[in-house]
């Protein structure tokens, strides 16, 4: 448990620290790291299959994608944030924590549950043949990302 | 086959953009349209015979395999079914011509083909999880779309689109996860059944909440509209037909009602809350629409202001309110669907979307003027055209509840939009002829061929409407009617 | 619901707080779509948490899962749509994406 809070708080502070980089490239690297503190909370959660996905996909192909990104719009000058909304969000992000917390509290044990059964066969047999529309839904979504794409980057000779 | 929904568009759309390489113009277009006017003959034939003995589930078996495909087809399923191809089959065929100088016709049909699959699969979902996911393979899609054109309104429209589309999301989420969380299942009939078990007032009340903040983005309702006026303006023309006329009812309006009526059950106080609403938004956004010059714009505002009167007539939650509901939003799809469709016309052949300069267009664009004011009369709410109809089902489903103040409010509305409507129509398309357009010729063929498919569509459901609320909008809304037992008793999977 | 999981609630409404805020305050569109991506996180640990409480991982699993496909969809279509507003204004400042009027 100990471990498990020290891990959601790295995560946290990561995720935080991403947001708040003045260097995109940290902050892509930092995001990263977030993922492999999540990655990490899953498999600790008894969830080897997502924590494998988080780490692999989010921290290793979707930071790929963001230094990718961050090379090709290179030459942008700096774009200055508001100092102001750097000066605001510790204030705001302690007095959310605390509110937050004090809901949780305020939460615990009333919310009713319906009692739940064993949970039967492996996550191949659950994710093929129980959620097989899943799937299919995986695919219509990623044909539509690489169309997008296709369609965002192509040739264009003439153009209104 | 109900899956043939889904995965024609999709199949089709994964083909497309090789066959493009092959054949830059015939084929690709002759196989989107084929497909889609396959869907709506599918609809029209095959559907009704087969929910004639209560829904129609789809069980698949995979090389000998039971594979767990659950889609149910349902009256209500089947009804959005029917608007999103008859409307998709319209803007495809409008897309033959308009779409020619923009490029990549080949993959803008696999887009759009994408988009409908989702659209497709979010209303024959029987599983939470699968209405948001279908919703976001829809939403990806759209974000294309809108910046197809890659100019730089373009691209500031769809990025804002995409920013507030996420928070959506993650609305939408939040709340199945705690659903998940009390229930233990994401089938619609489960979660409906233990959720009347289990006696959960004010956590039901959170995940409602979080809920309509979601769908309601989607939706484009008041507070939650703020993307739909620079999005729908900037995407070409076919794309806000699809946006206006179809995207913001199946991924707003039909998950809410399909969750909120069929799963949580309407309770007084969730209806009271949608009736308020829709209501804002329909107030709200006819005013606003009202200072628009960019007739684009004006379009935009008004759907807004539309998918306010259905919101209200389904919140009202009687058997007679939502059929009106249900009705509106075949009709306004339609319409808005076709006004904005000739807008497009209009831009193609004048360069222009502002109103003020335009000017007795009717003269050189016949058809086009003739259309739009089908679709303009359509949406004020003139008889005999279909939206009177529908929203005098609406007024008559508010004064027979006993809310005779809402009633006064929609009819003033009305009035309003009536309004507006004809200075548009008059501003564009009647006075004198603006010099410059004295050269201008009349839309293509396809684009005009579309538009009148749609227009006459407006008129027969308007002369015919007793018959299309009989076969088409009655079984959709004794669905809604039944609340909770329909899910229950009949999805029993 | 068991205790834990008002756990990781608290964490994952704190990562999806500290994503909408900066949504609301940063300028950079490469930072607001790193906010985007928080909040994403944040989705995917109140998903998996939620199965982890009733003892379902399996489901959950592959919820967050079919999640992150999406994900990765959305950041690919986000990131085309920056790189080409980088293309028309050579900047990444969101301030010069505001001539619609919304």
């Amino acid at each position: 448990m100990i471990v498990q809070t020290a891990l959601l708080i790295g995560l946290v502070l990561f995720s935080v620290l991403a947001i708040f980089l003045k260097d995109l490239l940290r902050a892509a690297i930092s995001l990263a790291v977030a993922s492999l503190f999540l990655g990490i909370v899953f498999f600790r959660m008894n969830a080897p299959y997502a924590g494998v996905f988080e780490i692999s996909v989010v921290a290793g192909l979707i930071t790929v994608l963001f230094i990718l990104t961050i090379a090709l719009t290179n030459t942008a000058e700096e774009v200055r944030e508001s100092p102001l909304a750097n000066i605001v969000f510790p204030l705001f992000f302690v007095v959310f924590i605390v509110i937050d917390a004090l809901v949780m509290k305020g939460l615990l044990q009333k919310i009713p549950t319906v009692a739940s059964g064993p949970e039967a066969g492996t996550f191949g047999e659950v994710l093929w043949k129980g959620r097989t529309l899943d799937l299919l839904g995986q695919i219509a979504v990623i044909l539509a990302g690489v169309f997008s794409v296709l369609a965002l980057f192509r040739k264009r000779d003439k153009h209104d | 086959m109900i899956i043939l929904f889904v995965a024609l568009p999709l199949i089709v759309a994964g083909v497309l953009p090789l066959i493009g390489k092959v054949s830059r113009r015939v084929l690709p277009d002759l196989l989107a349209n084929a497909a889609l006017l396959f869907l709506v003959v599918y609809a029209v034939a095959v559907g009704r015979p087969l929910i004639a003995n209560g829904p129609a589930l789809q069980k698949l078996t995979w090389l000998g395999e039971t594979v767990n495909l659950r889609l149910a087809l349902d009256g209500f399923s089947l009804f959005m079914l029917l608007v999103i191809s008859v409307v998709g089959l319209g803007v495809s065929l409008f897309s033959i011509d308009y779409m020619e100088h923009y490029g990549a016709k080949a993959n803008y049909y696999a887009l759009l083909l994408i988009m409908i699959a989702g659209m497709n699969g979010l209303v024959l979902a029987t599983d939470l999880f699968h209405i948001y996911l279908f919703l976001e393979v829809a939403a990806v899609a759209s974000y294309s779309l809108v910046a197809f054109g890659l100019g730089h309104d373009e691209l500031e429209a769809a990025f804002k689109y995409l920013m507030l589309s996420v928070v959506a999301s993650a609305s939408i989420l939040f709340s199945i996860a705690v659903i998940f969380g009390m229930t233990g299942s994401l089938s619609l009939p489960d979660v409906a059944r233990a959720l009347r078990d289990l006696d959960a007032g004010a956590v039901v009340g959170i995940s409602a909440a979080l809920f309509i903040m979601g769908f309601g983005l989607k939706a484009a309702l008041i507070p939650f509209h703020a993307w739909l006026p620079d999005a729908h303006p900037s995407a070409p023309a076919p794309i806000s037909a699809v946006l206006s006329g179809l995207l913001i009812k199946v991924s707003g309006v039909y998950a809410m009602t399909r969750i909120f009526l069929n799963v949580f059950g309407l309770t007084p106080a969730l209806s009271t809350v949608l009736m308020y609403l829709g209501t804002v938004s329909l107030v709200g956004a006819a005013f606003l629409a009202l200072g628009q010059k960019d007739v684009k714009r004006m379009l935009a505002y008004s759907s807004i202001s539309q998918v306010g009167y259905i919101v209200l007539g389904i919140g009202l939650g009687t058997p007679l309110g939502i059929a009106g509901g249900l009705f509106h939003l075949f009709n306004h799809a339609l319409a808005k669907g076709l006004l904005f469709l000739t807008s497009g016309s209009i831009q193609q052949s004048t360069g222009t979307r502002n109103l003020d300069e335009m000017g007795g267009l009717a003269k050189r664009m016949p058809f086009t003027a003739a259309t739009n004011l089908v679709g303009a009369l359509s949406i004020a709410g003139v008889p005999p055209l279909n939206g009177f109809w529908s929203k005098l089902l609406i007024i008559m489903a508010l004064i027979q509840a006993g809310h005779p103040v809402f009633a006064l409010v929609a009819v003033l509305t009305s009035v309003l939009t009536l309004w507006y409507y004809l200075l548009i129509q008059r501003k564009a398309f009647f006075g004198k002829l603006n010099e410059k357009w004295a050269a201008v010729k009349e839309a293509p063929f396809w684009m005009t061929a579309s538009t009148v498919f749609l227009a006459l569509l407006c008129v027969a459901v308007g002369i015919l409407f007793s018959l299309t609320i009989r076969t088409w909008i009655q079984p959709a809304a004794g669905v809604l009617a039944d609340g909770v037992q329909a899910v229950i008793r009949s999805w029993g999977l | 619901m068991t205790n834990t999981w008002y756990l990781y609630l608290f964490f994952s409404v704190a990562l999806v707080a500290a994503g909408l805020y900066a949504l609301l305050a940063k300028r950079n569109l490469i930072r607001l779509f790193i906010a985007i991506e928080v909040v994403a996180k944040g989705v995917s640990l109140i998903l998996l948490s939620t199965g982890f409480a009733r003892g379902n991982v399996l489901v959950a699993q592959a919820l967050v899962v079919t999640f992150i496909v999406v994900e990765v969809s959305l950041v690919a279509t986000a990131l085309a749509i920056i790189i080409n507003v980088y293309r028309h204004t050579k900047s990444l400042d969101v301030r010069k994406l505001a001539r619609l009027k919304g």
